[in-house]
């Protein structure tokens, strides 16, 4: 049930609000190695919020995180990535001109020792990583542009394995994804639990995320609602949390036993 | 000390109505400040309007003719009794114009004209300007091939400039001594241009040009540097008008031959000192010095007063230093000694 | 009735091989068809003003004129690429030149003569040196209003234009400061500012072997990861063009002899008795030229090769990925700005070096011209896209026109129509060839 061992990643109490408008408040999730939490909620409901605070693109307000439970310093996305994690945006975060290669190493370029791109040697990394994902994927050296929404997704996922992360956020990654293309996502997310790394994964599609997750966390409107583990509860309990913004009743009585 | 103050009061007011009753208030409308010599204009404008006792304002159109129209109706609400208009573009200038005269501010066109009877028009004769030009290129190249650098096509006194070296030049040009192997107007008057232009006829012509007629100094310096980069300066006739120091400074050392100098001091003094008379009440007719001129591309007649210029070369030189236009030193610079008489 | 149809068939057959094989060297080649277009593009106005202009255009002399002519634009045309590329702009480069040229004309002839005299050998650099500073200050000043202040580019550089143009009056007060430093005024080319035969040979050699190393290492490096190299063949014809045109150029530009007057003048300085037919002295490549191809290289250089220059493209195609991924964003769009003043001064140095004088309208409408010379070589003002080769090769097109239509005598409103057309022209032809190849 609630484990001993330090969580990965704790996020105690965190509060972002943009104007005079509080997208995410009071918020406390935690993940631990080789586990996928998924985040679910409304639009609007501050999921995307929560996760950016971690992966450093948003600046918070109040609250703390930990990383395998010492404090963390995470003021920006390079920051972030120094922690080993790493993040799949909802709109991919690829600079369309560019080829896979450079955005796979934007920002963390392998230089020679004149200081200069050692375009070779990405492109060698990036072949090799591809060749895992996507096997097929042949343009190297076109701009990203030219890519199917699937290879762009290859991409995006393989820039965020290479780097050796030890938490991966992703942010509705199988959205624009045909059936074949979201089994591979599927297959991906259960390898890589195996290999310890935490996932938090962000989904609208509740089927999706009961099938993958382990635990699931609800958000509404800037809060949590709560934390359950995925075994404990069926899919309408979660629907519930999401549209009422409570526990369940049987839920919650189970849970104070506990307590 | 309140008993103090109003009876000092009346006499204050008194005082400042009597110091308005007097003073003129003049408006000068600049079409750009960016040639060199619009500063001297100014600074004697104002001169002859300090003596006079009467006010200064002024505005730049930079160089927008619609710009200029704005300016002339803020300079009628600052409460201009007299206008001093040098036009960007003398067709489109004349509903400010026109509305100015309408509301009895008289309106002196300044060195461009304005082709209005009811203005009056201040110049140096800008077609003696392209006689003296051609005449003293013409005195050393008598026969040969020409290059005509002209000025901005939207300025009429780069028409009036051209009209008057062509005049000059007709009979040599009848009767084919004098060729004309390029010509081209020159946007802005810019020095650059020209001295593309000037390397683009040469190619042409493959170096055989005797005399390159630019229409003003800015110009003749842009051509000055295209011959120096075939060898030719000194060897090709080269004129300019304005007076510029740079200019100047070529005559002396030979790589140009004549710049007609319009003494701008000159110029301002009269504009300010006609623009006091006129602002007093004086008929446009009645200014001491006017003469009746038709010559405009419209033939309206306009009372004038027209300046003569000066053609500056290697052996008049002592007239622009005599005058106090330009030090010896700048004048001089370069030039090796025992070659120019005046500055040794 | 079947001997048609094959012969048909052949002939169709035919002309379907000759395009596979079209294709198939392009493909092997790896060379970029758009600039190859443009370089189509560039053949065909030359040839066509060659045939117009009474058979002047393609001399040795008017080519040398129209490498110099160009020079100024070209500079500006190398930074002006990346700045479209970062999604921005910069309208101020022509008012910059003016200012920064009056600062430099003012400087070596009113200034620095009063502490070195007249004609020191060290004048030109110093000035040069105060140019370039005042171009990194003032392109620093505008990139961080632009970078950390969030105004547009377009605002502040319009701002810009019109500060810098009034500046450049108040220098001198509108007036033109001539005659300039006598080792200055080679940086403009003229008369004495070129390198002469051999020293242009060398450049030339260099310039081939640097085309060789360059094959070559590439090569090496697709080896390292055992990558697919490009045949053989292809790396041979690609070395031999580059090599041929290159000193083919070269070969062009030493064909213009000094001018009778300077070749007299040269003879006599040098005691070389004065023969029949006349001395032919080539004067070789224009020092202005020189600063064009060395701008043209170090820029490639930096947009192709270095962070920064990945990091100027990054912005340019998604800002956000760019933030996200941890680049230093507003840095970066500084830098680029205050490189482009430092190019602009370059430029400055190399117009009034070649009017051998300062004056203040000087590079007047020129951002114009330099934007358009980037956006004709390819760069896409939504951002993202852009070369520098193509920059130059469209500051080439633009000057062209303009040297060309006065060898064939067109009035100079004329002029400014035909230029506007073919920027609109080659742009939209730019967007046809983007969107088939996409």
């Amino acid at each position: 049930m609630s484990e001993t061992r330090t969580p990965l990643v704790e996020m105690r109490g965190i509060s972002v609000a943009f104007g005079g408008l509080k997208a995410v408040d009071d918020a406390s999730v935690d993940l631990y190695a080789g586990e996928v939490v998924g985040l679910v909620g409304h639009n609007g409901a501050g999921k995307s919020t929560l996760i950016k605070v971690l992966s450093g693109a948003i600046g918070r307000d109040s609250g703390e995180i930990l990383i395998s439970g010492q404090p963390a310093a995470i003021h920006n996305p390079r920051e972030a990535k120094n922690y080993g994690i790493e993040t799949i945006y909802q709109t991919l975060a690829l600079a369309e001109n560019i080829d896979a290669a450079s955005n796979m190493f934007l920002g963390r370029e392998i230089v020679t020792r004149w200081g200069t791109l050692d375009d070779v040697a990405m492109e060698a990394a990036t072949r090799e990583v591809m060749g895992r994902l996507n096997p097929n994927f042949r343009r190297f050296k076109n701009p990203v542009r030219t890519l199917s929404g699937g290879q762009r997704q290859s991409v995006a996922i393989a820039r965020a394995i290479h780097f050796n992360a030890r938490i991966l956020i992703m942010d509705e990654p199988t959205a624009a994804l045909g059936p074949a293309e979201t089994e591979q996502v599927r297959d991906l997310i259960r390898q890589l639990k195996k290999e310890g790394i935490g996932i938090f994964l962000i989904s609208h599609d509740i089927h999706d995320v009961f099938d993958l997750s382990d635990r699931v966390t609800v958000m509404k409107n800037g809060r949590i609602v709560g934390t359950v583990n995925k075994a404990e509860v069926t899919t309408d309990d979660i629907l519930s949390m999401i549209i009422a913004g409570t526990l369940p009743s049987a839920l919650a009585r189970r849970m104070t036993q506990e307590a | 000390m309140r008993k103090l103050l109003a009876a000092l009061l009346p006499a204050v007011a008194l005082a400042i109505a009597a110091s308005h009753a007097s003073a003129q208030t003049v408006g000068v409308s600049w079409n750009n400040f960016q040639e060199e010599r619009w500063k001297t204009d100014e600074a004697a404008i104002k001169a002859a309007l300090e003596k006079a006792g009467a006010k200064y304002i002024s505005s730049d159109a930079q160089s927008s003719a619609s710009k200029q129209l704005t300016d002339i109706e803020n300079l009628i609400s600052q409460g201009a009794e007299v206008l001093i208009v040098l036009a960007q573009d003398a067709e489109a200038v004349q509903p400010a114009v026109q509305k100015a005269l309408d509301a009895g501010i008289p309106v002196i066109g300044y060195d461009r004209l304005i082709e209005n009877p009811k203005a009056f028009y201040i110049t140096f004769d800008n077609k003696e300007v392209g006689r003296m030009q051609a005449r003293e290129v013409q005195k050393v190249k008598p026969e040969g091939n020409y290059i005509f650098i002209k000025g901005n096509s939207a300025d009429p006194n780069a028409d009036f400039v051209h009209s008057g070296q062509l005049e000059v030049l007709k009979d040599a040009m009848d009767a084919g001594k004098i060729k004309n192997v390029g010509e081209a107007y020159t946007d802005n008057w810019d020095p650059a241009i020209a001295q593309r232009n000037t390397e683009q006829f040469l190619t042409a012509n493959n170096n055989k040009v005797d005399a390159v007629v630019a229409s003003n100094d800015g110009m003749a310096g842009g051509a000055v540097a295209a011959l120096a980069a075939q060898g030719l300066a000194g060897q090709v006739a080269v004129s300019g008008q304005d007076g510029d120091h740079a200019a100047l400074n070529r005559v002396a050392l030979g790589t140009q031959t004549v710049s007609v100098w319009k003494d701008a001091r000159e110029l301002g003094k009269a504009a300010g000192e006609t623009a006091v008379l006129l602002a007093k009440g004086t008929a446009i007719d009645a200014v001491p010095g006017a003469v009746k001129f038709s010559g405009g591309p419209k033939g309206v007649e306009m009372n004038s007063i027209f300046l003569a210029p000066i053609p500056i070369t290697k052996d008049n030189l002592n007239v622009v230093l005599e005058a106090g236009w330009i030090p010896k030193a700048t004048l001089c610079q370069g030039v090796p000694a025992g070659k120019v008489a005046v500055c040794d | 009735m079947a001997d048609i149809a094959t012969t048909q068939g052949t002939a169709a057959a035919g002309d379907q091989s000759r395009r596979r094989a079209l294709m198939n060297f392009l493909q092997a080649t790896e060379i970029d068809t758009r600039l190859l277009g443009m370089i189509g593009a560039l053949a065909v106005i030359w040839i066509g003003f060659h045939i117009f202009s009474g058979g002047v255009f393609l001399t040795p002399r008017n080519l040398w004129n129209l490498s110099v002519q160009t020079a100024s634009i070209a500079v500006m045309a190398t930074g002006m690429v990346l700045v479209i590329v970062s999604r921005n702009i910069d309208l101020s480069v022509g008012s910059m030149l003016g200012f920064i040229g009056m600062i430099m004309a003012s400087v070596q002839a009113e200034l620095l003569p009063q502490y070195l005299g007249f004609d020191h050998p060290l004048t030109w650099a110093i000035t040069l040196a105060i140019g370039i500073a005042l171009g990194a200050l003032i392109g620093a000043a505008q990139g961080a209003v632009i970078a950390y202040l969030g105004v547009p580019a377009f605002i502040v550089t319009l701002g810009g234009l019109l500060i810098w143009r009034g500046a450049a009056w108040w220098v001198a007060f509108g007036r033109t400061i001539a005659p300039l430093d006598s080792n200055f005024q080679l940086i403009g080319g003229g008369s004495r500012g070129s390198i002469g035969e051999l020293a242009s040979w060398i450049v030339g050699l260099v310039a081939c072997a640097g085309i060789v190393l360059l094959i070559a290492n590439g090569r090496r490096q697709r080896r390292r990861f055992r990558f697919p190299l490009r045949p053989m063949w292809a790396e041979l014809t690609l070395a031999v063009v580059g090599c041929a045109a290159v000193l083919g150029a070269v070969a062009v530009i030493n064909s213009y002899p000094m001018p009778v007057g300077l070749a007299r003048q040269y003879a006599e300085a040098n005691n070389i008795p004065w023969p029949e037919g006349g001395l032919f002295i080539p004067l070789g490549i224009a020092i202005p030229v020189l600063l064009a191809l060395g701008a043209g290289i170090v820029m490639t250089f930096i947009a192709t090769r270095t962070r920064f220059g990945r990091y100027v493209f990054a912005i340019g195609g998604n800002p956000e990925a760019a933030e996200l991924a941890g680049v230093n964003t507003r840095w970066i769009i500084l830098k680029v700005f205050m490189l482009m003043g430092m190019l602009c001064a370059i430029s400055a140095a190399i117009s009034t070096a070649r009017l051998n004088a300062g004056t203040n309208s000087l590079g007047t409408l020129d951002e114009l011209y330099t934007i358009a010379a980037a956006v004709i070589g390819g760069a896409s003002l939504g951002g993202g896209i852009g070369t520098v080769a193509g920059a130059i090769l469209g500051a080439l097109v633009m000057q062209s026109l303009q040297s060309g239509m006065v060898l064939m005598g067109i009035p100079s409103p004329l002029q400014n129509i035909v230029v506007g057309v073919v920027l609109v022209l080659a742009v939209w032809l730019d967007g046809l060839y983007r969107k088939r190849i996409t």
